[in-house]
């Protein structure tokens, strides 16, 4: 239903251009319209909508037009996610989805079960993992042990503050462009401002004479909503976080107003990832994530096991999974400058444009000048973190400068290691390694600009483990 | 392993099924390039050149680059791995350990099947490199190939 109601985003627009245009006859009938086809749709689709659990197998029959009959076997079911949105919160409901591990997460909804009692939906899943592991005894559920990680508020609200966050002025310049064109609300434009000043008369003489207060006071706004963004965003999501060992897999459990309940094998764990940022790191905080074959909701594939955690806390989740440590002196290898000059020769073409300025417009050109130079400045920051290093069965490697990242990858979980070379590196002889790991997005393991010779060797080294 | 002794060449039929897939395209983007012509022939003087241009440029690529393409594109089916190698201006390499495919196709698209080749396509469980394929081999030695990987994959994701 949430669905399909955001799917009516034009019919909205519509409904609100007819209605400012005066045309309020038209626009009442068309919002009745569109409410009685969304509910004469979902009705007709619950009531076609059958599920049933099998010995080791879940059917689900759906469509009003167009039937489909699904069968998912209890052995192609990874697990199963339980969430609650905060109205099934109040009505006892959740949603269960069946995780099937398919790659790159073009069927979200494999199986997916709307608006069941959360009493069933918890039986459900008990019964999948008990039919999936039958030789391992199920945990009682009445034991609750510590939790491996969790965050307590003063956390959550610290990690707000980390996620300082200007989308709320990304969303209100949409809806200005939309929305607010035939409402006449359009911040972008002088005559809007001029209009609702002029209502005020005093307000206006004190913001003329005032400019520089006022651009200070526009700057001390806007960080205060960025910070307050981040916090809702955050306290929202990361509300209650908690992790737990849950058998062969780990349960994770956060949410304020949309509670869920995830939990993720161990076993489909391709790689780990700690990211940070300069910010982050100066405090001593960092991620940690799970690239993992199970599909995560909005990540994309990279599961968040610790929103914000000190070093010697992501250790100790490390180790509850069997892998060693993130955190200790580890033998870097740093990768070649050839990585920054190269960049430069790649935007040496666009100081023509800088020439071409200056003969027109200079202070442009000194504008565009140092903004090459700022993307320039930020690749040099960065390649002096980018390091790798071969940690006995598992690769390391750390990258980015405003991104922090260090990946753990075993040997073991890589599928496929490209070797590649442009013309332009060919010259400055290093070449870029891309690793092919299972889940997560498809750009994310790199190791650019190695001399080739070592590229090679640390090849054959990552393979040749491999049997 | 990076041995260019080892490497073997594909079919050289394989240059004609580039040089029919090119012109097609290019010939395509002729009359894209056409209708271009009428459409910005008020826009700017040179909407005439836009025809010409992409004409010359077609004519050249599909003189010159399917037997730079052909000359670069080699592969190895080693014991325990597929190495494919193509391109010289963007050099890639590309190893595949053969107990992580996950599973093979052989694939004869309408150009293979005038020329005589056919394409191995081997899959694999990673986001980057899902597929890994090698183009212009024989259709014999391409089932030949998928015979010989197919004993060895041993993927567990259990």
């Amino acid at each position: 239903m949430r669905r399909s109601l955001r799917s009516l985003g034009g019919a909205y627009a519509l409904i609100a251009y007819l209605a400012v245009s005066g045309r309020w006859a038209t626009a009442i009938i068309a919002a009745v319209a569109i409410l009685f086809l969304g509910v004469a749709g979902t009705i007709l689709y619950w009531m076609r909508f059958q599920y049933r659990v099998g010995q080791d197998e879940i059917r689900i029959d759906s469509g009003v037009i167009s039937r489909r009959h699904r069968s998912i076997p209890f052995d192609r079911i990874q697990d199963v996610d339980i969430t609650q949105g905060p109205l099934a919160r109040l009505l006892g409901l959740a949603e269960v989805k069946f995780e099937t591990g398919a790659g790159d997460g073009r069927r979200p909804e494999e199986g997916a079960l709307h608006a069941i009692a959360l009493a069933r939906a918890e039986e459900i899943r008990a019964l999948v993992r008990g039919s999936r592991s039958a030789a391992v005894a199920p945990v009682p559920a009445a034991q609750e042990h510590a939790p491996i990680f969790s965050m307590n508020l003063d956390r959550v609200l610290l990690a707000g503050v980390f996620n300082f966050s200007l989308a709320l002025f990304a969303g209100l310049f949409g809806l200005s462009q939309t929305v607010g064109q035939p409402l006449g609300i359009d911040p972008f434009r002088e005559e809007f401002w001029r209009k609702l000043f002029a209502a005020s008369a005093p307000l206006e003489n004190f913001v003329l004479t005032h400019r520089a207060a006022g651009v200070l006071a526009g700057i001390v706004l806007l960080l205060l909503i960025g910070l307050a963004t981040g916090i809702v965003r955050t306290a929202l999501k990361d509300y209650g976080f908690r992790l737990d060992r849950a058998g062969m897999g780990l349960r994770r459990r956060r949410g304020l107003l949309t509670k869920t309940d995830v939990t993720l094998p161990i076993k489909r764990v391709q790689a780990a990832i700690v990211a940070s940022g300069p910010l982050r790191e100066t405090f001593g905080w960092s991620e940690l994530f799970m690239q993992s074959l199970a599909q995560e909701e909005k990540s994309r594939g990279n599961h968040e096991l610790a929103p914000l955690a000190r070093p010697a806390e992501v250790d100790a989740i490390l180790e509850e999974i069997g892998w060693a440590p993130a955190s200790g002196d580890f033998a870097w290898t740093h990768v070649s400058a050839a990585y920054v000059w190269s960049f430069a020769l790649g935007l040496s073409p666009l100081l023509l444009v800088v020439m071409v300025q200056a003969f027109a417009l200079w202070p442009l050109a000194v504008m565009f000048s140092a903004v090459l130079l700022a993307l320039v400045g930020v690749r040099a920051l960065a390649w002096r973190r980018i390091a790798y290093t071969v940690d006995g069965d598992r690769l390391l490697v750390r990258s980015g400068w405003w991104r922090r990242r260090l990946v753990l990858l075993p040997k073991v979980r890589i599928q496929s290691i490209d070797y590649r070379q442009n013309f332009v590196t060919r010259w400055f002889g290093t070449a870029t390694l891309q690793l092919g790991v299972a889940g997560g997005r498809a750009q994310t393991h790199i190791i650019p600009a190695i001399p080739t010779a070592a590229a090679r060797q640390l090849r054959e080294d990552l393979l040749g483990s491999i049997r | 392993m990076g041995d260019a002794d080892d490497l073997l060449p594909v079919e050289p039929a394989y240059k004609n099924v580039l040089r029919v897939r090119l012109t097609v395209t290019w010939l395509f983007l002729a009359m894209v390039a056409l209708i271009a012509r009428y459409a910005l022939a008020d826009v700017t003087r040179f909407a005439g050149l836009i025809p010409i241009a992409v004409l010359l440029i077609g004519l050249a690529v599909v003189a010159i680059a399917p037997t730079r393409i052909y000359r670069r594109l080699r592969y190895r089916l080693g014991d325990r791995l597929l190495q494919v190698v193509r391109g010289w201006l963007f050099h890639v390499d590309t190893v595949v350990p053969l107990v992580r495919v996950q599973h093979l196709d052989v694939v004869r698209g309408p150009f293979d099947k005038m020329f005589g080749t056919a394409s191995l396509v081997v899959h694999t469980a990673g986001t980057h490199n899902s597929i890994v394929t090698v183009p212009g081999l024989t259709p014999g030695r391409a089932s030949a190939m998928r015979d010989i990987i197919r004993e060895q994959v041993r993927t567990d994701f259990a």
